[in-house]
């Protein structure tokens, strides 16, 4: 009698307990694998970053999502109203390799049972005693700038932007604690300084 | 949208006090970008071996009242380096100089220097400054090639932000476009010094990409990717042994290559 109550039990349980380590594993196996086998992934979002994380990884990806939805907006503008065309293709290449960005961000945070918006939390500002580059004030400039100033606008914020992108990846590279987070991260620092090489080079030309 | 910009304020807060404990650097500030500050010259690869400033272009941050163009900080030797030969940009009789604010301080006075007298003061009153800084200064009394010293100096801390802007005055015109002259000081051929940086090859790459837009790089269908190429939409490359089409037109940079990441850019064939 007991014992049949027993094997009914692991049979029950059966199922969610290979539903869970099906979890796992693919979880644990995804992540390097992601890393080398391109043909594999066919769409960014199919990206992930395991099950270990910090508290600077989830930071770091709330912060960075926050300043790409703002990026995407700037960026969105710049497409539409910047004169030359190698800022409209910036503009448009950054549109979408930061679209694709957000999405996996987003699923990671989902993952790790974590917000991917930001909570509002005004009076610790103080301590730094500075406001970061961008804010609803000065994209809404964006919007109504005079043509002629607009590319040297748009190009000295999002300059701004971006440099603060590449702070926030410091950040993760040096506290963070999941590793494709941090592989995530060496790849902004490299691709937004590269970006502000680009637009340093065309405010200068 | 729900606006939820206060949490990174928050945690820049936190962030700032932690690592001036450790003495990192310090986060956020701003610098001049156009006519390109030293600073801005080392970021954009124009002139190279810079060390860290290139990373952080906006962090010449130093007590209120040098007149060097580090403001004495001992990090950024570097741009008081008069044997670099920082190439100057040719303005008119007024320069329109642009900054790049990568945290909104605070701000007392913007102050401008030549030959160490103060040739225009901005007076701030202490308000955050607006979207985008740019002042015109008068340049006239001078002529041929000077050094401006551009100083931030931030209201609410005993700091300012340094920029030293070699400029060559008396160009055509009386007034200056607000985006640098792109003849600046041919004389110093500022090109060539991308090309003696060993620590960052894509860095030249990239400048031959950005400075000619008219792209005389066209890539062959199939050729290996590379950084610093003007990619068109259709165009093919093989990366890693994998072909791709471009599906976004783009000069391409350090992780942008094709693969996993930038599906967006690359489409695999």
């Amino acid at each position: 009698m007991k014992a049949r109550h027993v094997a009914a039990l692991v049979v029950a349980a059966a199922p969610f307990l290979l539903g869970a380590c099906g979890t796992a594993v693919d979880k644990k196996e995804a992540a390097p694998a992601a890393t080398t086998q391109a043909q594999n992934v066919k769409n960014v979002s199919e990206i992930t970053a395991g099950s270990t994380f910090n508290d600077t990884d989830v930071m770091f990806l709330q912060m960075l999502i926050d300043n790409q939805q703002q990026g995407q907006q700037m960026a969105q503008i710049a497409a539409k109203r910047a004169g030359r065309p190698e800022v409209v293709e910036l503009a448009k290449a950054v549109q979408v390799t930061q679209a694709d960005e957000i999405k996996m961000m987003t699923n990671w945070l989902t993952e790790w049972g974590k917000p991917a918006t930001l909570d509002e939390r005004t009076s610790l500002h103080a301590d730094h005693g500075g406001l970061p580059a961008t804010s609803e004030k000065e994209i809404a400039a964006l919007k109504t700038m005079k043509k002629a100033q607009f590319e040297t606008a748009f190009l000295n914020l999002f300059l701004g932007h971006q440099h603060n992108a590449v702070e926030f990846a410091q950040l993760e590279l040096s506290k963070g604690g999941n590793e494709q987070a941090k592989a995530f991260a060496e790849r902004v620092k490299q691709s937004r300084s590269d970006q502000v090489q680009q637009m340093l080079k065309l405010l200068a030309g | 949208m729900r606006r939820k910009i206060a949490y990174p304020l928050a945690t820049l807060g936190m962030v700032a006090s932690t690592l001036a404990v450790a003495s990192s650097p310090a986060l956020a500030h701003g610098y001049v970008s156009s006519p390109p500050s030293r600073q801005a010259l080392c970021a954009a690869g124009t002139v190279a071996n810079c060390g860290a400033i290139q990373f952080e272009p906006q962090s010449v941050e130093a007590p209120k009242g040098s007149k060097q163009c580090n403001g004495g900080n001992a990090n950024f030797t570097v741009l008081n380096d008069e044997s670099r030969n920082w190439p100057a940009t040719t303005v008119g009789k007024s320069a329109t100089f642009n900054w790049v604010l990568t945290a909104r301080h605070r701000t007392a006075t913007w102050v401008y220097y030549v030959d160490g007298a103060a040739v225009a003061t901005f007076n701030d009153n202490n308000a955050i400054p607006s979207a985008t800084v740019s002042h015109t200064v008068d340049l006239s009394r001078f002529s041929g090639r000077k050094t401006v010293l551009a100083v931030w100096n931030i209201g609410d801390t005993v700091n300012a932000f340094y920029n030293c802007v070699d400029v060559n005055i008396g160009g055509s015109g009386s007034t200056t476009p607000t985006t640098a002259p792109t003849t600046a000081a041919p004389t110093t051929a500022p090109t060539t010094a991308p090309t003696t940086a060993p620590t960052k090859p894509t860095a030249t790459a990239t400048a031959t990409a950005t400075t000619a837009p008219t792209r005389t790089t066209a890539p062959a269908n199939g050729t290996a990717w590379a950084p610093g190429v003007s990619y068109r939409t259709g165009d093919v490359v093989s990366y890693e042994g994998v072909s791709y089409q471009c599906r976004q037109g783009h000069t391409s940079i350090r992780s942008w290559e094709p693969g996993i990441w930038t599906l967006a850019l690359w489409l695999p064939l």
